[in-house]
């Protein structure tokens, strides 16, 4: 008993430093933003407490809906796109195959190129005057489809959605590969055995034994939804007229643009409200499957 | 028995921990503490002659002729003066106002900044974050007249000096495409600019190159002087004063004239996807016929361009009915030079020596070698640029006033967005003038 409690409370005092630094960068700026979102304040002259004025200023904002749309929409490109695109290519590289680290490595480049890189390459892909996209539609005589990709409102939000599919599933398809090899082969064998293979195989015995790291994977996309921002503010910068613009722009134009931090706060404070409420749920899903 | 040793050891480690956590606390302590005041404190009792080390936030990274002009001044200043260091922080000018608010919102200003004028160094002067400068104003009364200075005086204090005149709205364009259809000399009608954008669609050239992906072109460049040729020249300030509105009907005219270029798709069809110096090289490689922006521009386009010659300079024409003077060009004093407040006074004698050597006539003088216009009562040298020379008639009659140094960011960013609108069809011209007022009025 004696050796526990010292032990414990060294470990307490080992991780203090670590504590108090997270408690710096990470919570304490969350309390911040909490107290922020209270007043009006241009960042440089005094603040003034206006109450809820900036919550409610907020959700009055068609704007901010319009970008609440567009991340829900970032959201499931993540979700439809990202996570069973990655599963695809966990599943057709997780077997011996000549050259199967050339393209796990091709799969992975996306993922640890910068995101202003894939950006700048998106941009160019879907450049109207001398863009590959467009070119391409040309040379296979599809002059028809060409389009504006980026600067027409009703296009851009899915020309982003599929740079962003581009950009992580290579993230998803590593988590996966990971899972796949902790499959035991005699699972495997046993379902061979049992004439399970194939497709069928895969989706009687893999994925149900992938459960767990496909709800890892559906919170992480998730989450990671919320917070996309350089890879929009790259290519389009929220527009043509906000068409493009997430919850992440629009707070960033509102603090850091027009000076507002008191309103951007609250923008920030309900980003955070909503990630919460949307990866509760999933969680609660997922939980509730299992019992 | 074995219970005793290990927790005498534990014990010992307690006092190790807290002894070295406490450590490590009191140092990063320390380390805050200390870079919150290091600008203040220079190198106090060191025996060498002490230097003194300036911060420089400037958003002089593009290529431009007057961008060299401003760091060759730098250098030469840190050559003749050993003893001052002059840390350079240079932003891209896209970035460079928010970069600027940002640092003001956490005081932490660079030592001496560039400003901008109106607007947007109104707030730094009401959060205390720039020196006044009146006392020294000696070494500039005589060199800048009042107009230039105004810019960057606020409640009767000067807080600034600027080093160059920019006039926002100079229409270029391409002479060879204009004699194809017919025009040997630029429209002075509204009719007759929309005559020549159908002809060259009809000769299948693109009328005018635009890079809005930014969102200032078309507010700043086109609205500033559309607007003053509608309106007249007090009204973006009577707005500002309540005596005037947005959704006036001779505003809203001045919006549809962004409707009509837009149904007579006088823009590149990227116009929205493509930044302000990709739409400058599609125009200097011939891809279209007329660009709309700053005089500055002026260097890349014809001065230091070999096939300068094709290129020609335009105000926006007349308006039917319009109570501006189309004569005029918007323009605005700019790249203040301002020197924080509360540096030490060793430091602010350092910031002030720095400001007397950059902004003086020779700057000015260079600036107008390389074909720059300067707010300053300088004697135009008799080699200066000829396009130079063009420039400074076209622009002598007058000065409009340029959008967004009159009106504030946060109506700013909501007009912004509204003309970007027009140009994809999302909204008409009278409900951006209703939503810009609407702004307008949220601001009381």
């Amino acid at each position: 008993m004696h050796t526990l409690k010292g032990t414990r409370f060294a470990i307490f005092i080992g991780l203090l430093p670590a504590l108090i630094i997270y408690l710096g960068v990470a919570i304490l700026p969350i309390g911040l933003s909490v107290y922020y979102s209270f007043s009006r304040w241009d960042g440089i002259t005094d603040m003034t407490f206006t109450g809820l004025h900036n919550y409610q200023q907020i959700l009055k904002d068609h704007i901010f809906w319009l970008s609440v749309k567009n991340n829900v929409i970032i959201m499931l490109t993540g979700l439809v796109g990202q996570i069973p695109l990655g599963l695809l290519l966990a599943l057709l590289l997780n077997r011996k195959m000549k050259g199967v680290n050339f393209f796990r490595t091709v799969g992975f480049l996306p993922v640890v190129i910068s995101s202003v890189m894939v950006s700048i390459i998106w941009g160019m892909v879907y450049n109207t005057e001398y863009g590959m996209l467009n070119g391409f539609l040309g040379l296979i005589g599809l002059d028809s489809w060409k389009h504006n990709w980026l600067g027409t409102p009703g296009l851009s939000m899915f020309a982003l959605g599929a740079a962003y599919i581009w950009q992580n599933c290579g993230l998803y398809m590593v988590i996966f590969l990971a899972a796949l090899q902790n499959i035991p082969a005699e699972v495997n064998e046993a379902a061979e055995l049992d004439g399970a293979t194939g497709l069928r195989r895969v989706m009687r015995i893999t994925i149900p034994m992938l459960k767990t790291t496909l709800m890892v994977a559906v919170v992480y996309s998730i989450s990671n939804s919320f917070r996309v921002f350089d890879l929009i503010q790259i290519m389009t910068g929220g527009g043509p007229a906000h068409a493009s613009e997430v919850m992440t722009i629009y707070m960033y134009n509102n603090a850091f643009v027009n000076m507002r931090f008191g309103y951007g706060s609250a923008a920030a404070v309900l980003i955070l409200i909503f990630s919460l409420i949307v990866v509760g749920i999933v969680n609660w899903i997922g939980r509730d499957k299992k019992d | 028995m074995k219970v005793k040793p290990s927790y005498q050891i534990s014990s010992k480690l307690k006092k190790t921990f807290l002894a070295g956590s406490l450590s490590v606390i009191a140092l990063s302590l320390a380390a805050c503490g200390s870079s919150g005041n290091s600008g203040s404190d220079g190198n106090a009792g060191s025996d060498k002659p002490s230097t003194v080390t300036l911060t420089m936030m400037h958003p002089w990274t593009s290529p431009n002729v007057d961008n060299e002009v401003y760091k060759a001044r730098i250098a030469e200043f840190e050559k003749e003066h050993p003893e001052i260091v002059i840390k350079q922080d240079a932003v891209p000018s896209g970035d460079y106002k928010t970069k600027l608010k940002t640092l003001a919102a956490g005081n932490n200003l660079a030592d001496i900044d560039v400003l901008w004028p109106g607007a947007d160094l109104q707030p730094l002067v009401a959060g205390n974050l720039l020196m006044p400068i009146d006392s020294e104003m000696d070494n500039w009364k005589s060199l800048l007249p009042e107009d230039a200075l105004a810019g960057f005086n606020e409640g009767g204090k000067q807080y600034a000096i600027p080093t160059k005149q920019t006039f926002v709205d100079i229409v270029y364009y391409n002479k060879e495409m204009f004699a194809k259809v017919g025009y040997n000399s630029f429209p002075d009608t509204l009719d007759g600019f929309y005559d020549v954008v159908k002809k060259l669609k009809a000769a299948g050239i693109t009328p005018i190159s635009l890079g809005n992906k930014e969102k200032w072109p078309l507010e700043s460049s086109y609205m500033s002087a559309i607007g003053d040729r509608f309106t007249g020249d007090d009204f973006l300030q009577n707005v500002l004063d309540g005596k005037a509105k947005f959704t006036d009907p001779d505003y809203i005219k001045a919006l549809d004239v962004i409707d009509q270029l837009t149904n007579l798709k006088a823009f590149n069809t990227d116009a929205n996807n493509m930044d302000s110096v990709q739409a400058q090289d599609y125009f200097i490689q011939g891809k279209a016929a007329m660009h709309i922006s700053s005089s500055t521009v002026d260097g890349r386009v014809r001065i230091t361009n070999p096939d300068g010659d094709k290129f020609g300079i335009a105000l926006f024409p007349s308006v039917p009915g319009g109570k501006g003077d189309p004569k005029k060009s918007a323009g605005v004093v700019q790249y203040g030079i301002g020197i924080k407040s509360g540096l030490s006074d060793e430091k602010q004698k350092a910031a002030m020596e720095f400001m007397k050597f950059f902004v003086n006539e020779d700057l000015y003088k260079e600036l107008i070698s390389k074909g720059i216009v300067v707010p300053a009562k300088v004697d135009i040298p008799s080699d200066a640029s000829p396009y130079l020379k063009e420039m400074m008639e076209l622009t002598s009659h007058g000065t409009a006033p340029v959008f967004d140094s009159i009106i504030p960011t946060q109506v700013n960013d909501v007009f912004e967005n509204g003309i970007q609108a027009i140009t994809v069809g999302g909204e008409t011209p009278e409900q951006v003038a209703k939503e810009t007022q609407e702004a307008v009025d949220n601001m009381k």
